[in-house]
């Protein structure tokens, strides 16, 4: 297999003159696990993969994370960038990508990614970097297993504390042809690798904490890490909850520098420990990203967007939840439907009434998303077309045509399919969903901070998600659609965001 | 082209059984509904505005259940049947005027494009009979 990250002697024929320029960056090392594997079962079929995956998801992925692709092996690839929290984000944007992706084939077909990060003193050619950084990065890389990312102590370092992750410290290891042992972490994937994780020796958990979730914190990209409070509680020595950090002064430049393609899931409490009218939250770091596509006019430019934390529902607002908003007299009846149903049958106007309402009884402030806060975390850290990839899947969304069991005729009951990796339900398909922004055929022109596009007057709002009624081309998480302002449709409902 | 169109959405509606849709409102009696501009084999540059015409009955906001009323959908390049039994589709080829709009600006590509305009009930089911216009067909240059 290639080494993507080897070091080569300084290249015989350079003018003596030329001075390459050194400087410190985070190194980025991948490449394909049992790639010769692979070729052996479809040398035409891999190779086609790994191009097609190089195109469609390591470049964005590295450019979105202002990095720069130094060169490409057969197998794998090598990068560089300025900060070592975008590195890391890379990698987990890049591993969570895959597991999308590889989800709709046969275990044997898997091409699951092994990342090295370093962070280390280089030497910058134009084409090419060398140094021990870059071979550090390479033999974390070898010695990481399939689908994670192994980090030196350098990068952990500095990530700790800005990058809502697990880190378990694998310890010192020697690798080859480097003298000095080096710190090896592991950046902890998902809740089952967790749980295995336990087991070992340190295992060091950084817990942040929002304003709702008081105990537990996930790596959204990778799904759930925090059901369980005791087990976190049983290894919190090792890292302090960051709880007190996030309300102090600094904290507000740390998220910003931090921007972390992770989101932090309350933990799923029991419904009765809550007051019943409040939604479940899901709480959602933001920081940059790519709004919009070339799929469709509508969805044009695509322009980044720096997206504030911010808390969304963790499902579209129920039937259940409507009634006791017209129980209080706040809202109007005529929503009918199973109580775990999704509200259908609202107008925008319609979803003003209730956001006042819920903000008034729970003395918290609730809204609706804007149209960027929604895509955000719609496409829950992904940049393909779906969350698990450009093709439609059965079990993922409930749209006409998306799955073979279907029902013209009303919405399946929230969360019945499977979550995107921030842990939100149903952003796609299942109900069309009103965002605050009114309706701009385009982007020319949109904000870029994340807040909804409003105009004096708007006639018609936009509208999220597609519905159970969509084709599959409507459920994207960059489509966009509209309606008027204060019309109902049995296909519109809606989720309520909270600013942090 | 489009009349035969026309013939086969009438077709398809006429064959659909009456009985057991409780959606099917009665449209009024002698209702026309047309499309104003532009006329039917026009040439036009995107974007352009469609106008829709009326007679017979009235136009509402969706949700406000006045009889003999309804509002408008515009049909762009659509050649499947209109379902009785179910809400018109909400999309980029089903475009709701739900707000009692008579007339919209639309952006399509270069081409020949069909449009037809649909009205609909207070919960955008079809009336039954079917009140819907003549479909024309326009080139956008």
């Amino acid at each position: 297999m290639t080494k993507s990250g080897e070091v080569h002697p300084i290249r015989p024929g350079i003018d003596a003159s030329y001075e390459a320029p050194r400087r410190l960056a985070a190194i980025l090392a991948a490449d394909i696990a049992g790639y010769s594997r692979l070729m052996t079962l479809d040398e035409e079929g891999t190779h086609a993969r790994v191009k097609r995956y190089r195109r469609e998801l390591i470049e964005p992925a590295i450019i979105e994370h202002h990095g720069r692709l130094i060169k490409t092996t057969g197998d794998g690839f090598l990068a560089m960038f300025d900060s070592p929290v975008e590195a890391v984000r890379c990698a987990i944007v890049v591993q969570q990508s895959m597991v999308g992706r590889n989800a709709a084939l046969p275990r044997d077909q898997w091409m699951q990614y092994r990342i090295g990060v370093n962070l280390g003193d280089v030497i910058v050619e134009p084409d090419d970097i060398y140094g021990d950084g870059v071979n550090i990065a390479a033999r974390l890389e070898g010695i990481a297993k399939p689908g994670e990312v192994y980090i030196s102590g350098g990068v952990y370092e500095q990530i700790k504390n800005k990058l809502v992750c697990g880190y378990q410290l694998l310890g010192n290891r020697k690798v080859k042809n480097i003298t000095e042992p080096i710190s090896v972490y592991r950046v902890l994937p998902d809740h089952a690798t967790l749980v295995r994780a336990r087991s070992g020796r340190t295992l060091a958990i950084i817990l942040s904490v929002s304003a709702f979730a008081s105990v537990a914190v996930a790596p959204a990209a990778w799904y759930f890490f925090a059901s369980q409070p005791k087990q976190s509680a049983a290894r919190q020595e090792q890292a302090p909850p960051q709880t007190a950090n996030a309300s102090k002064s600094d904290s507000a430049a740390a998220r910003q520098s931090a921007a972390p393609q992770v989101a932090l899931i309350p933990p799923a409490l029991p419904s009765s420990s809550q007051p019943a009218v409040e939604p479940e939250m899901v709480t959602l770091l933001g920081g940059k990203f790519a709004m919009g596509s070339n799929d469709d006019p509508s969805e044009r430019p695509i322009h980044q967007v720096d997206i504030k934390p911010f808390a969304l529902s963790k499902f579209p607002i129920t039937v259940g939840q409507w009634k006791q908003c017209v129980a209080a007299n706040a809202c109007v009846g005529g929503v009918t439907g199973d109580d775990d149903a999704p509200a259908t049958n609202v107008s925008w106007s319609d979803t003003q009434k209730f956001t006042e309402w819920l903000s008034q009884v729970t003395q918290k402030k609730f809204r609706l998303p804007s149209e960027a806060e929604w895509e955000y975390a719609a496409r829950g850290g992904v940049h393909t077309k779906y969350w698990w990839g450009d093709q439609i899947q059965p079990g993922m969304v409930n749209c006409n045509g998306c799955n073979e069991a279907y029902d013209a005729i009303k919405p399946t009951k929230v969360g019945s399919f499977k979550p995107n990796p921030f842990g939100l339900y149903d952003m796609g398909g299942g109900v069309d969903q009103w965002v605050a922004d009114c309706w701009h055929k385009n982007y020319q022109g949109a904000p870029v901070d994340g807040s909804p596009w409003l105009d004096a007057d708007c006639s018609s709002h936009v509208l999220r998600s597609g519905s159970w009624r969509s084709d599959p081309n409507y459920v994207r998480p960059s489509s966009r659609n509209y309606y008027d302002t204060n019309a109902r449709n049995q296909t519109l409902g809606f989720r309520v965001a909270q600013s942090l | 082209m489009g009349v035969g169109r026309i013939a086969f959405l009438a077709a398809a509606l006429a064959l659909l059984p009456a009985a057991g849709h409780a959606q099917g409102k009665r449209p009024g009696k002698n209702v026309h509904l047309y499309i104003i501009s532009p006329q039917d084999g026009a040439t036009v540059k995107s974007p352009f505005t469609v106008v829709f015409g009326l007679r017979g009955m009235g136009i509402t906001h969706a949700g406000d259940d006045f009889p003999n009323s309804g509002h408008h959908h515009l049909l762009i390049d659509v050649n499947a049947s209109l379902s009785l039994t179910e809400a018109m589709p909400h999309n980029k080829n089903y475009l709701h005027f739900a707000a009692g709009q008579t007339e919209a600006q639309i952006d399509l590509p270069p081409g020949k494009h069909t449009l037809q305009l649909v009205l609909s009930d207070s919960k955008h089911y079809s009336f039954n009979p079917p009140v819907v216009s003549k479909q024309v067909t326009v080139t956008v240059r």
